[in-house]
C-alpha cells in the first residue's frame, strides 16, 4: 500500500491520482473485498489513520496508514476531521486529521464511503440468515421472552435490528443500520431491542400493506418504512373493518379511465404540478386536462393543500384497504 | 455421439494450462490493477536494461535508513570471490553494543537472477534484525545474463563461506548462521543449503525462503495457471532461467546449485522456512520442494497465502495477508534462532 501510494504521488497528478483512486476503490469492490480493507486503503492512500463508526452496531474500524489495524483507545472523534456519511443513521467514514481534506485526500474519503456502503448493503440486508423457523419464533409475540431470545442467538441478531416484511409473506431480520432498496416490495418496522422484535414486526406488516407495485395501476412506494409513517398507522387501524367514503370516491374516479390513479398519485406526492407531469411523462397541459376530469369523478379540489391531504389520505387507506390483517 | 476413452492420454490441460486460477484477494487484486499499468506480467530479455533503471516511485534503501537511528552500523565491504573471480561486494549490517555474539542472516536478493542489488529486499530483513538482534550481510552477486551459471550462487557462497571464517570478528555466532532470500534470492539460499551441506564449510541453523525461484523446468501446474496473470508469470520466469543457464534450461544437465528443485536428495538439509501465493507461478515447485524436505525426513515450515501474487507483500506491505506472513517469517525465526 505504501508502495501504491508512492506509485500515485510519483506517477501522476493531483487529477490523474483522483482517477486511480476510484480505479483502487472499484477493484476492492469488485473482488469483494470487506470493510477493513476499505479502510485501509483509505488510510494508504490518504496518508493518515482513517476509522469507519458504525454508533448502532458498535462497530469501529480504525486502521493506521501503513496498514496496521489499531483500536481507537481513548482517541475519541473529533468533529473537526474530515468525514463522509456511509449509511443512515450516522454511520461514518473520518480521516484522522486536522484541517481539511487535499483533492485526492477528498476523493478518497467520497470513494471509501461509497465502497463501505456497498459492501453494508451486501453483508447486512442482502444476506439475511435463513432461518425461517427462528424468525417466525422471534417475531411471535405470543411467544415467551426466553425462547424469542434463543431464537436470536441462533439468528446471531445480537444489537438493535428491524424486522422487514416482504410481500409474499417472507420476513426477515436485519441489522438496525440495514439499507432496504429495490427488490420485493417491503414493510420496514423500526429499529428495537432484540426482546421488541414482535413490535417491529406488526408495523413492517402494517408498512407492507402501504406499498405498491409502483405501476400506472397500481402506483405508490415499494418499499415503506414504518419510522416515516407518524400518525398514518394510527389511521390505517382506525380504519381498519369500516367504509371510509373517500376510498369509495377513489375506487369511482380510478374506474373511469387507466391512467386516473397514476395521475392522482403523482399529483399527491410530486411537489409540484410540473414535476407530477415530468413523473408521469405528460404535458403540463394534459395533466391539466386529466385533473380536471379526476377531479370531477373524485367530488373535491385536490390544488389546495387541504384538498391534497385528503386525496393522500385516500391513497393511503385505499392501498391499506386491499389487505386486511 | 459421445465416445468415452477409457485412459484419456495426458494433455496439456491437465498440466494447468487455461485452468482457473484461485481468485486474487481483494487488496492484491486492487494493487495488481495500479501495478498493470506500471509492469507486464510477462517480462522478456529486451526488458532487463529497463528494469535496470533506478525507478524513482521506489528509491533504494539507504545507509542512514539501514542504520535505524544509529542501533546499526552500516559497511560496504568487498571480501575474496570464488577462485579465479574477482571480490564480491557485501553490505554488512551490526547491531551496536551487543553483549555476546549475534545470530546472523545472509541475505540473497530477489529480482529473477537479472535485476536487484544487495539492498533489494533489505528493508524486511533489517526489521527482522532490529526485533531479534541479528547481523546482516547481503550480497551483491553478479548478475545473469552476463554472468550466467554458478557464478551468481558462487559469489552468494563466497559471502557466506567470508561471514562464517570472519565470525568472531564481526561479533557473530558462526552456529547461528540463517540463510534467506525471497524470489530468486530464495533459490539462491536453497542453493546455498544444499552446497554447504555437501562442502562441509558451514553449518547453517536455518534456510528462510521466501516464494523462491527453484525449478528451471517451469512446467508446474501453476506456472501453466498463472501464465500472464499476476507478477512473474511463466514467461517472465522463462527469462530470468534462460539468462542464468542458455541453452541449458530445462535440459537434463542442470546442477541443484542452479536450481535446488533438480536435487535428488534433500536429506541433511537445516530447517527451512518455505512460503509462496496461492496464485502465482511458483506456487507448486515450492509446495513440492517442502513436501520433499519431509519426506526425506527433515525440518519444514511451509506457508500458501491465499490470494497473493509473487511478491505480493512487497507491492502491498499494509494488505491483512501481507502483515500476516511477514509476521510468520518473523515467528519462525524467533523460534529458530530462541537461546
Amino acid at each position: 500500500m505504501n508502495d501504491l501510494a508512492l506509485r500515485l504521488a510519483a506517477l501522476d497528478p493531483e487529477a490523474g491520482a483522483a482517477v486511480r483512486v476510484v480505479g483502487h476503490f472499484d477493484a476492492l469492490l469488485e473482488a469483494r473485498a470487506g470493510l477493513q480493507s476499505i479502510v485501509r486503503g483509505a488510510a494508504a492512500l490518504a496518508g493518515c489513520p482513517a476509522r469507519l463508526v458504525d454508533p448502532a452496531r458498535g462497530l469501529v474500524v480504525r486502521v493506521l496508514p501503513d496498514g496496521v489495524v489499531e483500536a481507537a483507545g481513548e482517541h475519541a472523534v473529533d468533529p473537526a476531521w474530515p468525514s463522509a456519511e456511509v449509511a443512515a443513521p450516522g454511520v461514518l467514514l473520518w480521516l484522522e486529521q486536522s484541517g481539511p481534506a487535499g483533492t485526492v485526500q477528498a476523493v478518497v474519503l467520497e470513494r471509501a464511503a461509497a465502497a463501505a456502503r456497498s459492501v453494508l448493503q451486501r453483508t447486512r440486508s442482502h444476506a439475511p440468515v435463513e432461518d425461517p423457523a427462528s424468525v417466525e419464533l422471534l417475531v411471535d409475540a405470543a411467544a415467551p421472552e426466553a425462547d424469542r431470545l434463543a431464537a436470536a442467538r441462533r439468528l446471531g441478531v445480537t444489537a438493535t435490528a428491524r424486522v422487514v416484511a416482504l410481500a409474499g409473506g417472507r420476513t426477515l431480520v436485519v441489522g438496525a443500520d440495514a439499507v432496504v432498496t429495490g427488490g420485493d416490495r417491503a414493510g420496514v418496522g423500526p429499529a428495537v431491542a432484540v426482546a421488541e422484535l414482535p413490535a417491529s414486526g406488526e408495523l413492517a406488516r402494517l408498512a407492507l400493506r402501504l406499498t405498491a407495485e409502483g405501476t400506472a395501476e397500481d402506483p405508490g412506494p415499494r418499499v415503506v418504512h414504518a419510522d416515516q409513517l407518524g400518525s398514518l398507522s394510527l389511521l390505517v387501524r382506525a380504519a381498519d373493518g369500516r367504509p371510509v367514503p373517500d376510498v369509495q370516491a377513489l375506487a369511482h374516479a380510478a374506474a373511469t379511465g387507466p391512467w386516473v390513479l397514476a395521475t392522482l398519485d403523482a399529483v399527491a406526492t410530486s411537489s409540484s404540478l410540473r414535476d407530477a407531469a415530468r413523473t408521469l411523462h405528460v404535458h403540463h397541459s394534459t395533466l391539466q386536462d386529466r385533473l380536471q376530469h379526476a377531479e370531477a369523478a373524485l367530488g373535491w379540489d385536490v390544488h389546495s393543500p387541504a384538498g391534497r391531504l385528503r386525496l393522500q389520505l385516500a391513497l393511503v387507506l385505499h392501498r391499506a384497504g386491499r389487505s386486511r390483517p | 455421439m459421445t465416445t468415452t476413452s477409457p485412459s484419456a492420454p495426458h494433455t496439456t490441460e491437465q498440466r494447468g494450462v487455461g485452468a482457473p486460477r484461485p481468485p486474487f484477494d481483494p487488496e492484491i487484486a486492487a494493487v495488481l490493477q495500479v501495478l498493470a499499468g506500471v509492469m507486464p506480467s510477462s517480462l522478456t530479455a529486451d526488458l532487463i536494461p529497463v528494469l535496470r533503471q533506478p525507478n524513482p516511485a521506489l528509491p533504494s534503501i539507504t545507509d542512514e535508513e539501514l542504520g535505524r537511528g544509529g542501533t546499526f552500523t552500516v559497511s560496504t565491504r568487498s571480501v575474496p570471490g570464488p577462485a579465479g573471480a574477482p571480490d564480491v561486494e557485501v553490505i554488512v549490517c551490526l547491531p551496536v553494543g551487543a553483549a555476546a555474539p549475534v545470530a546472523a542472516v545472509l541475505h540473497t536478493h530477489g529480482g529473477g537472477m537479472v535485476i536487484g542489488d544487495a539492498r533489494t529486499g533489505l528493508a524486511e530483513i533489517m526489521d527482522w534484525a532490529a526485533e531479534l538482534q541479528l547481523a546482516v550481510v547481503s550480497v551483491d552477486y553478479r548478475l545473469a545474463p552476463e554472468t550466467p551459471h554458478p557464478g551468481p550462487v558462487e559469489d552468494c557462497y563466497a559471502a557466506l563461506l567470508w561471514t562464517a571464517r570472519n565470525a568472531a570478528e564481526l561479533g557473530i555466532d558462526p552456529d547461528r548462521i540463517v540463510v534467506a532470500g525471497a524470489s530468486a534470492g530464495g533459490g539462491l539460499a536453497a542453493a546455498l543449503a544444499l552446497m554447504a551441506r555437501d562442502r562441509g564449510d558451514v553449518a547453517l541453523a536455518g534456510q528462510l525462503l521466501i516464494y523462491p525461484m527453484l525449478d528451471d523446468r517451469n512446467d508446474t501446474f501453476s506456472a501453466h495457471q498463472m501464465a500472464g496473470v499476476g507478477v512473474w508469470d511463466q514467461v517472465s520466469n522463462d527469462t530470468g532461467w534462460t539468462a542464468l543457464l542458455g541453452a541449458d534450461r530445462g535440459g537434463p544437465d542442470v546442477s541443484p546449485y542452479a536450481a535446488p528443485a533438480r536435487a535428488t536428495d534433500l536429506s541433511g538439509l537445516p530447517p527451512a522456512f518455505v512460503d509462496v501465493a496461492s496464485t502465482e507461478t511458483f506456487r507448486d515447485e515450492d509446495i513440492a520442494y517442502a513436501t520433499r524436505i519431509w519426506q526425506a525426513g527433515g525440518i519444514a515450515e511451509l506457508h500458501v497465502w491465499p490470494g497473493g501474487c509473487h511478491g505480493f507483500d512487497t507491492f502491498a506491505p499494509g494488505a491483512g495477508i501481507s502483515q500476516e506472513a511477514r509476521a510468520a517469517r518473523l515467528r519462525w525465526l524467533r523460534r529458530l534462532l530462541a537461546p
